[in-house]
């Protein structure tokens, strides 16, 4: 219970709390006065405001998509797209101006894996896997379970709904919005307690089309809350126009942000980007605008672009993590982990702490031959390690074990990586070698057949399988895995010069 | 009684199966045509009726079959066999014969392998058809099998080189080299082909007996002088015995019948390299980079190119990446290791060398080399004992004198005396050449000398 002393105004006291973000007591606050007399329109709106800041979520970055926007997604505009102008097919080959993909390992949408995890770089199925296994898959270790999409809206909305006693603050359903939306004031709370605390799109779209109509059609805000409740509800065009419309009345980085991430959900990359350029224009020193460019670019694999995009975001904004982390990992794939080492480390220096960025100065360290760092890196990054990125952190000392000639090591550390994580498909495939190494063919042969189910989109454990069957002379399962393997990766040269022999073998007699 | 399975060669007219029981050869067209007024229900491009109502035979499809496949036009010549095979209810041996081709050369062997079975059941005495169920044997590994498919048509009696090319190749994948060799030498005295003499030439590499593989490879070249690979192969297992001049003959003619091939500009590259031809290498491996811009020999070899160059940043970045990409191939970390020797840098250099002995334990200049590096960083101890561990393996008056000039200069001067015996009775034994090859190693020899005599060892 929030004491206020005497002599203090309560609605002054609760005025203070909201500013400083003590939104429970603010709200505490709000409902004894409101229980004293339930028509003061200033306490309403304090509460009112407060419930939403509890709730609030910063919808302007990327989000998830669930499993049914993959796999009925019929926003896409063209069947089989060119490459480079769609998501679902990047760019390819020495075009991209990234390393190819026998040096930078891929996620498994087939991207190149990416400095920083956010949403939508791991859940998207390239063109390979769209289908419901791969979609239902989910991509943490130890779950199955998948993003449900746009339920989390729903999931946070019940939430929010429990911890209130004495039901709902406001009966949306039973309201007159006609005559709320004609005071601009309240209404606008009230919109924004609707999306953001209600989650609910269709009572707020209602709301914002009979304002937008008392605004006569100039109020770029009404608009913009017009467009996010179409989006919501998956109206992307509707939303797209909407967004368009309100940039017309005023110039917002928010509302290009949010126009964005309908053209991405369009699946409209190049058209995104215009829109980033177009505001880019008026807004020069906007870093989210930068950084939504530099992810297009990297989502279509234009390594190039999207590494000057992410240094122009430093230049502006010296502490971007995306942005550092994402450069460090360019840098390391393309031979400079002393430049990648000073990236991770000003990342360290400014308090970010995590198993991957240890077990990432830890490689870079190794690589950059600084071994004396470099174990003790990849130890602190056991130490913070979960069973999500355990079995990372392992694989990459049993690399540095095979860099440094300790096979015994290399071999422990994939046995342990496999320990923590049955479905780690790089250690199985590391360890088949090593068992080839030791001249276990059978072992090997098991290995690289696990890792090759385990993930499709790696061609290494396919090559592998295919030469061993090739040598073994069994070039039926040879050609089958050599096929698989120029699937996953078209452009490898080995796996066409295993081909062709195979196929001189075939033609031959 | 109907007739099953006529094969080409005999040229028999035969007529489908559902002909009336008692038609024999004889009665074929009268019977055809009866069946043609009965409805002719299969009257298909195939079998297109005389204007008398004769029938063309069954085996007249075949050089059609035989054109689309000659012309790689598989999907219509499967269309073709398809319709071919309905229509005489799978009793037609080529089609069958022509689709199990396809097959296999889509790479489904197994399923090749039924229909060429089938093909055998048509018509047993076909060499051709035992030959194949033999060869989709070997393709699916099943070797023992596959040899003795190739007996049973050997006992037909029909002499074909095919025939023991293969059986040489199944009895190489069973490592019994002796019966391969027989194999291939009897083939080859049937017929001679580039094929044979390859695989024989690798039988002989196999047993590690590369003079009688560079035989093999040379009465090959005979037969064919123009075949690149040949010529690669010659070229390589020159380089293999040392004999760099005629392993660079053969790989520069190599190189003018195919210029692109990554593996003999790998080679030549190699030879140009050691005769400190930096920038004709460095060319050389630029075409191959466009073909294999993920290989860890060549960055290795561009990386010592560097090396050559005094470009040690250069040769560093080359030679990281080729361990990148290929962490297992010890002579990276040893590259490394000189590298990192020569700028300096001897705790790197240590941990280069450490890799390098780990992957690879037999090559003792690499124990020679982790000495040195561990005598300038002051661990003379160790250091010793890697120099003892070199000298155990290969006696090398390299080995002794920088055993030696260690000794000397931690004060060890009786030591050095007998390294330095040890090294320069060694190195009087060696011919001009090699003693001329390194003026450095004549002058250590001399200065190490010098300060022996004054400290009076």
């Amino acid at each position: 219970m929030v004491l206020v002393p005497d002599g203090l105004d309560k609605v002054w006291r609760a005025q203070r709390l909201l500013l400083r973000q003590r939104y429970d007591e603010c709200i505490e606050i709000c409902s004894a006065l409101l229980d004293k007399n339930p028509y003061d329109q200033a306490v309403w709106y304090l509460k009112c405001r407060a419930l939403t800041m509890k709730n609030y979520l910063d919808d302007t970055e990327i989000e998830d998509e669930g499993v049914a926007e993959v796999l009925l997604d019929d926003n896409a505009i063209a069947k089989l797209p060119r490459p480079g102008t769609s998501l679902a097919r990047p760019l390819t080959g020495a075009k991209s101006g990234g390393a190819s993909q026998g040096v930078r390992p891929v996620s498994s949408s087939g991207r190149p894996l990416t400095g920083f995890a956010r949403p939508g770089t791991m859940t998207r199925p390239g063109t390979q896997s769209t289908d419901v296994r791969g979609a239902f898959a989910g991509n943490r270790p130890g779950t199955s379970r998948p993003v449900t999409g746009s339920d989390r809206f729903v999931r946070l909305g019940t939430a929010s709904m429990l911890s209130e006693p004495g039901g709902p603050f406001i009966a949306v359903e039973k309201l007159d919005l006609r005559k709320y939306a004609a005071r601009p004031a309240l209404a606008r709370v009230l919109c924004d307690y609707v999306i953001y605390h209600d989650h609910n799109p269709k009572k707020s779209l209602e709301l914002c089309a009979i304002a937008t109509q008392l605004a006569e059609y100039k109020d770029w805000w009404w608009k913009a809350r017009l467009g996010k409740s179409y989006y919501q509800l998956g109206l992307l065009r509707e939303a797209e126009r909407q967004f368009q419309s309100a940039l017309k009345n005023s110039d917002m980085v928010s509302v290009t942000l949010e126009l964005c991430k309908c053209y991405v959900r369009l699946d409209q990359p190049n058209t995104c980007l215009d829109a980033y350029a177009r505001a880019g224009t008026n807004h020069p020193d906007e870093p989210q605008l930068e950084l939504g460019k530099a992810r297009i670019h990297d989502a279509v694999n234009d390594m190039a672009q999207s590494v000057t995009c992410y240094k122009r975001v430093l230049s502006i904004d010296s502490s971007n993590v995306e942005a550092i982390a994402c450069l460090g990992a360019h840098h390391f794939y393309t031979d400079q982990p002393e430049v990648a080492l000073r990236f991770f480390r000003r990342l360290l220096q400014m308090g970010v702490s995590s198993t991957e960025l240890w077990n990432n100065v830890g490689l870079s360290c190794f690589y950059a031959s600084q071994y004396d760092m470099c174990l003790s890196c990849m130890e602190k990054a056991l130490a913070l390690a979960n069973d999500e990125n355990m079995a990372d952190a392992w694989f990459n000392i049993g690399t540095i074990g095979i860099g440094i000639g300790d096979l015994g090591l290399a071999y422990q550390s994939l046995k342990i990586a496999v320990s923590i994580e049955a479905k780690h498909a790089e250690s199985f495939n590391n360890l088949g070698v090593l068992e080839l190494r030791k001249g276990n063919v059978d072992q090997a042969r098991a290995n690289f057949q696990t890792a090759a189910s385990l993930v499709p989109h790696l061609f290494e454990p396919f090559f592998n399988g295919a030469l061993l069957a090739f040598k073994l002379g069994d070039f039926q399962e040879s050609f089958e895995l050599c096929t698989k393997s120029l699937d996953a990766y078209e452009d490898h040269s080995d796996s066409h010069e295993l081909l062709k022999q195979l196929k001189q073998h075939f033609s031959t007699c | 009684m109907v007739r099953t399975g006529v094969s080409d060669d005999e040229g028999v007219l035969a007529t489908s199966a559902d002909v009336s029981s008692g038609a024999s050869a004889d009665t074929v067209v009268s019977a055809a045509g009866q069946k043609l007024k009965q409805g002719g229900t299969d009257a298909a491009q195939l079998n297109d009726a005389n204007s008398d109502g004769a029938v063309l035979p069954r085996e007249s499809i075949n050089a059609h079959i035989h054109n689309l496949y000659v012309r790689q036009d598989f999907d219509e010549c499967l269309k073709v066999i398809e319709d071919a095979v309905d229509k005489y209810e799978g009793l037609c041996e080529y089609p069958i014969y022509v689709k199990a081709l396809i097959k296999r050369q889509t790479g489904q062997i197994a399923e090749s392998l039924q229909l060429f079975q089938k093909a055998t059941c048509l018509n047993p005495h076909n060499i051709a058809n035992l030959k194949q169920v033999g060869r989709s044997l070997y393709l699916l590994g099943k070797h023992k099998a596959a040899i003795d498919v190739y007996e049973e048509a050997n006992r037909i009696g029909v002499d074909d080189w095919e025939i023991y090319h293969n059986a040489g190749l199944c009895y190489m994948y069973l490592k019994a080299y002796e019966l391969a060799i027989e194999n291939f030498r009897s083939a080859n005295q049937l017929h001679r082909h580039d094929s044979t003499y390859l695989q024989l030439g690798k039988v002989y590499t196999l047993m590690e007996n590369y003079k009688g593989a560079i035989d093999v490879y040379l009465e090959a070249l005979e037969f064919s002088p123009e075949n690149p690979d040949i010529l690669t192969t010659i070229g390589l297992l020159y380089l293999r015995l040392g004999e760099n001049y005629r392993a660079f003959d053969f790989l520069g003619n190599s190189l003018t019948h195919d210029p692109k091939n990554p593996k003999t500009i790998l080679a030549a590259g190699s030879i140009i390299q050691d005769h400190s031809d930096m920038d004709v290498a460095l060319i050389k491996y630029r075409v191959a980079a466009v073909h294999t811009p993920n290989s860890a020999q060549l960055w290795n070899n561009v990386g010592m190119c560097f090396f050559g160059k005094q470009r040690f940043i250069a040769s560093i970045a080359c030679l990281k990446r080729a361990l990148y990409l290929d962490p297992f191939e010890w002579i990276i970390s040893y590259n490394l290791g000189l590298v990192h020797l020569n700028t300096g840098q001897y705790a790197s250099a240590f941990h280069f060398f450490s890799a390098s002995v780990n992957l690879k334990p037999d090559f003792p200049s690499s124990y020679m080399y982790l000495a040195i590096t561990l005598a300038k960083l002051d661990d003379f101890e160790n250091s010793c004992s890697a120099y003892e561990k070199a000298i155990e393996m290969e006696s090398d008056h390299l080995f002794h004198l920088n055993y030696a000039l260690t000794l000397a200069s931690n004060g060890e001067f009786a030591k050095a005396r007998q390294q330095y015996d040890h090294a320069f009775r060694i190195f009087e034994g060696l011919d001009d050449d090699s003693k001329g090859a390194d003026m450095e190693v004549v002058e250590q020899f001399d200065t190490l000398k010098v300060a022996l005599e004054q400290s009076g060892a």
